[in-house]
């Protein structure tokens, strides 16, 4: 049965539907299906349109500020459906958001969360902060809670406090920190940085850190791979460091030798 | 998940000109975690026999042990080596014995038989053959394979065509799917030698 | 059972030692147990003037792949019967390879040629013993002493006898080409023109049926197996140079080659070995 709503609907905070909130945009509404068996529904409504997963992003504080990184690899189950997603959005020039999850929430929630933020500016002739630019994404997720969002994100920018770092899920969870990755691919990221991790690193450490991370990540991880890009965050906003080909990588780290002489491997006959 | 996505996989053979390639991808994996990446997923029969093994690898290795030791019964019996259509067949019925208890194994099967006459074949997992005159794939990048042969594949090949067209068609097929890759084997068999490759492929 | 210690070839029938681990597998691991590759097939057959005809597509499919795209599904049974067999690929081969064994030992016994009957009755024996589980739908037809016979089988062991029948998931389509034009002692050339469209007709009309037309028509002491009838299904895409690649393009990282010995000269070794 649904619920009656209309004693909810915002009367109190401006009065009458006036012209303040005609402009001000609200987190979209979707109209929910018809169904009797809501629940049951998004369960296959879920498995029909699979999310795209398995992803590894990592982000983490240190001394020169926020150090961003991600591989590039989108799967549909065994298949690759991409190996140049751009999995580090650029929300806006002091803040990213990270890709885990379904694709298009996180691609269509961090656009928004740029939009609020924006918004945020206008009205207040300030940036906003990292913590408030994830508190307004976790609390939209959190409004959606059980209704089939998947989306795992870092926010990480440069406020007026410094380097800022927020985790945030579909779940309605977010977590402040100094050091987060996520993704099918995390285990084995989270296990390079821990062991490399350092608060007073230079931007060069930092970024070679992360890397590597993603490169592990990478080869462990079945559904990573592609590019690994780099993202550093000071106070003059982001920049791109680098994007590497994870494969080249791999022969950078770990070169081979290519035999271009074939070696004849003659069996000794078997006379006497 | 299909079991046959436990492990992951990419088996492909082709026939040229009076020889065969038969190829695999390097990686053992549990389901998206590679495990290692120098995995042998082709088997060695005798000289002119090779068998690929794609599928659940505890399978691949229990059906691998069987089969040599049939085979090992035959030499033993009849003083010569199993031709492949004969070691096919064998492979078919050790398969369909357990029909209601499958092997989870897909099998490709390539040698060369009287005359030096290249034959490759792959069956399902209840021993269903399947005889091709060009190449024949399986495992989880079999679908990507299917594209790649369809369009790389020449007949008549020489040896050391063949080898490139094969080791493309693996690689291209590979970077397709998140279950196998890390590198690839192929193996080149003509009447006079058999020329074993390890290939540099992406590892991710 | 007793066990010896080396597991020696089985005997034959089917082994279900792997059973409880795959089923323990499919419920508890939550792996989905694989699909088996079938001949989603349209086969048929006729009786006409001097004999049988039988006539069968050559797709084969794994779930919606096309796997092979030219297989043979008219099998050998005896010299004077043969068997179209639709469903699962390996039970079709394996329960027609059987019985054409068991055929040929009697032929032994007796030193009489097979009769139809006699195949008709060893195959849906078989099948109704394991009650439709061996998934086997065939059209058997031959000729023997007592003249032409066309049969159907079904997998849980039900037969028919027929003068035309179709089978797979292309019968219908088949059918329907049968039921308007088929008519009693039509001539050779006949039978087969209309074997053939009634494959061609599953092979355009049903998804699970493709490729080319296989036909088989056998007389009375004589057969005659036309495979590739018809190509209805040609490939006119292949481009004529299609891709070459150098050689060395492919990069990689170790090569051994193993020379292979003469297989005489081996043998000559030996002996020389011997006798020193």
């Amino acid at each position: 049965m649904k619920l009656d709503t209309a004693g909810l609907e915002n009367h109190v905070f401006l009065g009458a539907n006036g012209e303040f909130d005609r402009g001000l945009p609200t987190a979209p509404s979707f109209e929910l299906p018809s169904v009797t068996d809501f629940d049951g529904f998004q369960k296959d409504a879920v498995q029909m349109v699979k999310p795209a997963k398995g992803t590894t992003t990592l982000a983490f504080i240190f001394k020169e500020g926020v150090m961003v990184a991600a591989d590039s690899r989108a799967s549909m189950g065994g298949y690759i459906s991409s190996q140049s997603v751009r999995k580090i959005i650029e929300i806006n020039p002091y803040m990213l958001g990270t890709m885990a999850g379904g694709a298009a929430d996180c691609q269509f929630w961090l656009r928004n969360l740029g939009m609020k933020c924006r918004l945020h500016e206008l009205a207040n002739k300030r940036r906003i902060s990292i913590a408030g630019a994830s508190k307004l994404l976790a609390n939209i997720l959190y409004s959606y809670r059980g209704m089939g969002l998947s989306v795992g994100t870092m926010v990480a920018g440069w406020d007026e406090t410094g380097p800022g770092l927020y985790y945030v899920d579909s779940e309605g969870g977010r977590l402040k920190g100094t050091r987060f990755s996520v993704g099918s691919g995390s285990p084995y990221a989270y296990g390079v940085l821990d062991n490399g991790y350092r608060y007073d690193m230079s931007v060069e450490e930092a970024a070679e850190l992360a890397r590597r991370s993603i490169y592990h990540a990478t080869f462990r991880d079945g559904a990573s791979g592609g590019v690994v890009s780099v993202y550093h965050v000071g106070p003059n906003g982001w920049k791109k460091l680098s994007g590497d080909d994870v494969s080249e990588l791999h022969y950078k780290y770990y070169p081979v030798v290519l035999s271009t002489v074939e070696q004849e491997m003659a069996e000794v006959s078997g006379t006497a | 998940m299909s079991i046959f996505e436990y492990n992951g996989s990419a088996l492909v053979a082709m026939v040229g000109k009076n020889c065969f390639a038969i190829a695999s991808d390097r990686r053992f994996g549990v389901q998206l975690q590679t495990i290692a990446t120098d995995f042998q997923r082709i088997f060695k029969i005798h000289d002119k026999v090779f068998l690929g093994l794609s599928g659940l690898a505890t399978d691949a290795q229990t059906l691998y042990q069987r089969l040599v030791f049939r085979h090992k019964l035959f030499q033993l019996r009849e003083e010569r080596d199993m031709k492949p259509e004969t070691f096919a067949s064998l492979v078919s019925a050790i398969l369909y014995e357990k029909r209601f208890g499958p092997y989870f194994c897909q099998p490709v099967i390539a040698g060369l038989g009287d005359d030096n006459k290249p034959f490759i074949c792959t069956m399902d997992s209840i021993g269903a053959k399947e005889l091709a005159k060009d190449f024949v794939v399986a495992g989880t990048a079999s679908e990507s394979l299917y594209g790649a042969c369809e369009s790389m594949y020449k007949p008549d090949m020489e040896p050391d065509e063949l080898f490139e067209t094969i080791s493309q068609a693996l690689q291209a097929s590979v970077d397709r799917d998140c279950l196998s890759g890390w590198g690839g084997h192929v193996y080149v068999v003509t009447p006079t030698e058999v020329r074993e490759s390890t290939l540099k492929g992406r590892m991710d | 059972m007793s066990k010896s210690a080396v597991e020696l070839p089985p005997k034959g029938g089917f082994s279900f030692d792997l059973c409880r681990r795959n089923a323990m597998l499919s419920t508890k691991g939550g792996v989905r147990p694989p699909s088996y590759r079938k001949t989603g097939t349209t086969i048929v057959g006729l009786v006409f003037k001097d004999g049988v005809i039988l006539g069968a597509d050559t797709r084969a499919t794994e779930g919606p792949i096309v796997c092979d795209k030219n297989c043979e599904k008219i099998h050998y049974m005896a010299p004077n019967i043969y068997c179209c067999g639709a469903g699962t690929a390996a039970d079709t081969e394996a329960v027609t390879d059987m019985v054409s064994s068991q055929l040929q030992l009697h032929r032994y016994a007796t030193g009489r040629e097979s009769r139809v009957v006699t195949a008709l009755t060893l195959l849906k024996s078989h099948l109704f013993s394991y009650q439709g589980y061996v998934s086997a739908a065939l059209v058997l037809g031959g000729v023997d002493i007592t003249g032409p016979h066309l049969h159907t089988i079904y997998p849980h062991g039900s037969t028919d006898t027929l003068p035309f029948a179709t089978m797979g998931s292309g019968s219908l389509a088949a059918m329907a080409i049968f039921e308007s034009k088929y008519k009693e002692d039509l001539t050779r050339e006949e039978g087969i023109q209309l074997v053939a469209e009634a494959i061609c007709s599953g092979i355009f009309n049903d998804l699970g049926s493709g490729s080319n037309v296989d036909v088989c028509v056998i007389t009375k002491g004589h057969k005659e197996y036309l495979r590739n009838y018809q190509l209805p299904n040609p490939r006119t895409y292949v481009s004529s140079r299609g891709y070459s690649f150098a050689k060395g393009q492919t990069e990689v990282l170790t090569t051994k080659i193993v020379p292979l010995k003469e297989k005489e000269e081996a043998a000559a070794e030996v002996g020389d070995a011997m006798e020193e």
